[in-house]
């Protein structure tokens, strides 16, 4: 049961980054493949509308780690205080730029917002992989599950750490690398004339790129959280989710050079999925690593919520999920194709 | 200040109090809406299209500004009351992620197809699309509710060996009878606000001899909504809602009415300032025995005054709660006799010539504002000292590892933000408005 929980809790995160991180990659490219404020609009376009939707996966998260792991959420949401709300400012503010970008026509106005937009959308995504970079490699956590953090200590990876610290960072820059590429093969799929072109071409470099550091982070990680790697051997789902990744980092590559961008865009889906299902398969049972002293971590076993309530969330997940892939089909379908920034801008 | 948990109150209670003037006014116009559109498909009018039209944009503005400040409500049970969490976490949780999955995914989705895509869906569809959204907020609305119902007056619990809530049984939880009172009341209240708003908006038009059309359907839909909504809210929701007040939160009552000491045939006191030092009500104008009537249906019966309660269970700040209280049922009483008067005029045919009358329209937009906030803070402090009332006390429930500086920070940090997001909500707000509701569906 909960094991149940925890599969239900990682797929809810892994929802919210595979989509979201669409908005986070186009959006930190806004720039680089909206050199004019015509391209700009064809970005806010592809993914205007959809933003909402996206987000409103990161509640459900929310909701569900609260129902799931009461003292998780407890423990996990104090102890990073500042650098969540870190996180909640960002999205206010990301979402605001959007909101209020196209209801004024003038060069001024839509720069300033661009500018805001994109700056946000980067901070969103270090901040992300900041923070799964610090799950992995835990929390100073003591023997009543409580701990704190400052933002930086020595940047070593044990004892008293830091939010900030050199693994941590690593992690945020291949997260920045991950969402850019992602993004950027969204963009290519969803875009025509030179937003096209140049996320396509984007995409292309970032692929190799984003590759490449996906093994360096691989060795880091071996050193800093041992026993991710070691969890998997007897794992077979890990397995299954490391030919996830292999198989999604592949379809992305080769998806992207061969201009099949659907295909490109499905790998890079596969590809974040397969690794936070492996990282979440590696890690169980422990959900807060305690990097002062391994007995006092938490595991899912030691936060999940009682019995019944368990039993009863289990019940009515399924329904609510179902619910909510009718209404994924229904605005993968309202939404799909090629988007024309004046007809399909909506206002934004 | 000498309250450990001062600054974790302010900062949920500012951030609350902002989210909330944004949902209840989308909670407000959804049935609004799903009126319009049903108008339109049933007989064709082009007129009652464009107002479901304009009011959807109205509608998906204030949505995005409800979305951005509403997901830190739901982080703060974690980051800021992690004693709350852990220790009833079992339960609310329930109903936190249940808002989540099933209301908010379905608002969410719907929302953009609601606003955009009239002519893509077709006439049918973009009804559903309609009914979708107006199903999602009130669900919605339900869920939050039934998390505070809890805090109010807990039900379907079981305290465990560990000294926290377990889940003991779910419909004595999801049934909890002060959630249905409290939903009654509280949506009736964001339908005041939805049908002033519409009202204020013709009233604007009309005042300046603008949209003339349309001007006359937004008053003569925000009055109907307006006037029935203003009655409902007062009897019978509000009625319930005080006899449970009166039933299972004495200390809260009687600080409402400034009742110090207790005794039969007690008054309801129309204005007065509450003396908590010298336990008096200065300068009250009072009528004898309405507030046991109110109370207990019967003029003659006892209700019991602070003095009848231990020092330790009065509201924390009875001054407020006071004021609160006396705030709210002050302009639910003014808006059933605006609305009244409107509505009169609006049958005699006059209503379009009584400038006077206009003009208190447009005025009275940001009053249901005022009282849905007084409102919720008579019932937010009418709870103190308890979180969970009667098991759970306040200050056991913030999170012990966040220091109060921090909290501060954030604090400060919300409030510049949404001073921001507030002038741009007004300003778009503002242009909707002057550009009125002409628009051609959108491709």
């Amino acid at each position: 049961m909960i094991e149940a929980s925890y599969a239900i809790l990682v797929l809810m995160l892994t929802a919210f980054l595979v989509l979201e991180g669409w908005d986070f990659g186009a959006g930190l490219l806004h720039f680089v493949v909206g050199r004019n404020e015509r391209d700009r609009g064809v970005v806010i376009a592809a993914i205007g509308p959809l933003w909402i939707w996206h987000e409103v996966w990161l509640v459900a998260f929310g909701g569900m780690t609260f129902v799931f792991f009461p003292a998780v959420m407890a423990s996990a949401f104090a102890g990073y205080y500042l650098a969540l709300f870190l996180l909640l400012w960002c999205l206010i503010l990301r979402g605001v730029a959007i909101e209020a970008r196209g209801h004024m026509r003038d060069a001024l106005w839509r720069e300033a917002w661009d500018f805001a937009f994109a700056t946000s959308n980067l901070l969103l995504s270090v901040l992300i992989g900041v923070a799964l970079g610090n799950v992995i490699r835990g929390e100073p956590l003591d023997a009543d599950g409580n701990f704190t953090l400052s933002f930086f200590t020595d940047f070593g990876v044990h004892g008293e750490v830091g939010i900030l610290d050199w693994y941590t960072i690593s992690i945020g820059i291949f997260t920045v690398a991950l969402f850019a590429a992602h993004g950027a093969s969204y963009l290519a799929w969803r875009t025509e004339g030179t937003v096209h072109d140049r996320s396509e071409r984007l995409a292309r470099c970032l692929w190799p790129a984003v590759l490449t550091l996906l093994l360096g982070t691989a060795v880091e990680t071996a050193r800093v959280r041992q026993e991710l790697f070691t969890g998997m051997i007897h794992r077979p789902l890990a397995w299954l989710a490391l030919a996830c990744v292999a198989g999604g980092g592949l379809a992305a590559l080769v998806g992207q050079w061969r201009r099949r961008e659907s295909a490109a865009v499905a790998g890079s889906c596969v590809l974040i999925s397969g690794l936070m299902a492996a990282g979440a398969v590696g890690v169980f049972p422990v959900m807060l690593h305690s990097t002062l002293a391994a007995g006092d971590s938490v595991t899912a076993y030691r936060g999940a919520a009682d019995a019944r309530g368990l039993r009863l969330a289990l019940s009515w997940w399924p329904v609510a999920f179902v619910l909510a892939v009718s209404y994924f089909v229904f605005v993968f379908r309202y939404y799909r194709g090629k988007v024309r920034a004046d007809t399909d801008a909506q206002g934004y | 200040m000498n309250d450990p948990a001062f600054w974790d109150r302010l900062q949920f209670a500012f951030t609350i109090t902002y989210h909330y003037l944004f949902p209840q006014l989308t909670m407000g116009l959804a049935p609004l809406l799903v009126y319009w559109k049903w108008r339109a498909l049933r007989t064709g009018d082009e007129g009652y299209a464009r107002a479901a039209r304009f009011w959807a944009r109205i509608f998906g503005l204030t949505f995005a500004v409800g979305v951005v400040t509403g997901i830190p409500m739901e982080f703060q049970f974690g980051t800021n009351w992690a004693g709350f969490s852990r220790y009833s976490g079992n339960l609310i949780g329930q109903t936190l992620a249940m808002e989540g999955m099933f209301a908010f995914f379905m608002e969410s989705a719907l929302v953009g197809a609601l606003v955009w895509g009239e002519r893509r869906l077709g006439a049918r569809a973009h009804f559903g699309a309609a009914v979708g959204v107006a199903l999602g907020s009130w669900l919605s609305g339900y869920f939050i509710l039934v998390t505070n119902a809890f805090m109010q007056h807990p039900t379907g619990f079981a305290v465990a060996a560990d000294g926290r809530l377990h889940l003991a049984s779910m419909a004595g939880y999801l049934g909890n009878p002060w959630a249905f009172a409290m939903f009654a009341h509280n949506q009736m209240a964001a339908l005041v606000t939805g049908g002033f708003a519409v009202s204020a908006v013709g009233a604007w038009y009309a005042l300046r001899g603008e949209h003339s059309g349309q001007a006359r359907l937004f008053l003569r839909s925000g009055i109907t909504v307006g006037l029935l909504a203003s009655v409902l809210v007062a009897f019978p929701t509000g009625d319930i809602q005080a006899k449970m007040v009166a039933a299972h939160q004495g200390p809260a009552l009687a600080a409402m009415e400034g009742r110090f000491h207790s005794g039969n045939k007690a008054e309801i006191n129309l204005i007065g300032q509450p003396d908590v030092r010298g336990q008096r009500l200065d300068n009250p104008i009072r009528i004898p025995g309405l507030l046991s009537f109110l109370a207990f249906g019967n003029v003659q019966s006892d209700v019991r005054g602070l003095d009848a309660f231990p020092a330790d269970t009065w509201p924390t700040n009875i001054e407020i709660l006071y004021y609160s209280f006396h705030i709210m049922a002050g302009l639910g009483t003014i808006f059933v006799v605006l609305m009244g008067a409107g509505a009169v005029q609006l049958l005699r045919g006059h209503l379009e010539q009584s400038r006077v009358l206009l003009w208190l329209l447009l005025s009275a937009f940001p009053f249901p504002f005022i009282a849905n906030t007084a409102g919720w803070t008579v019932a937010e402090l009418g709870r103190q000292p308890w979180l969970v009332y009667g098991l759970f006390r306040t200050e056991q429930g913030v999170s012990a590892v966040v220091n109060s500086g921090a909290v501060v920070f954030t604090l400060v940090g919300f409030v510049g933000l949404y001073f921001v997001v507030g002038l741009l909500y007004f300003s778009l707000f503002c242009r909707e408005l002057s550009r009125g509701p002409v628009e051609a569906p959108h491709d």
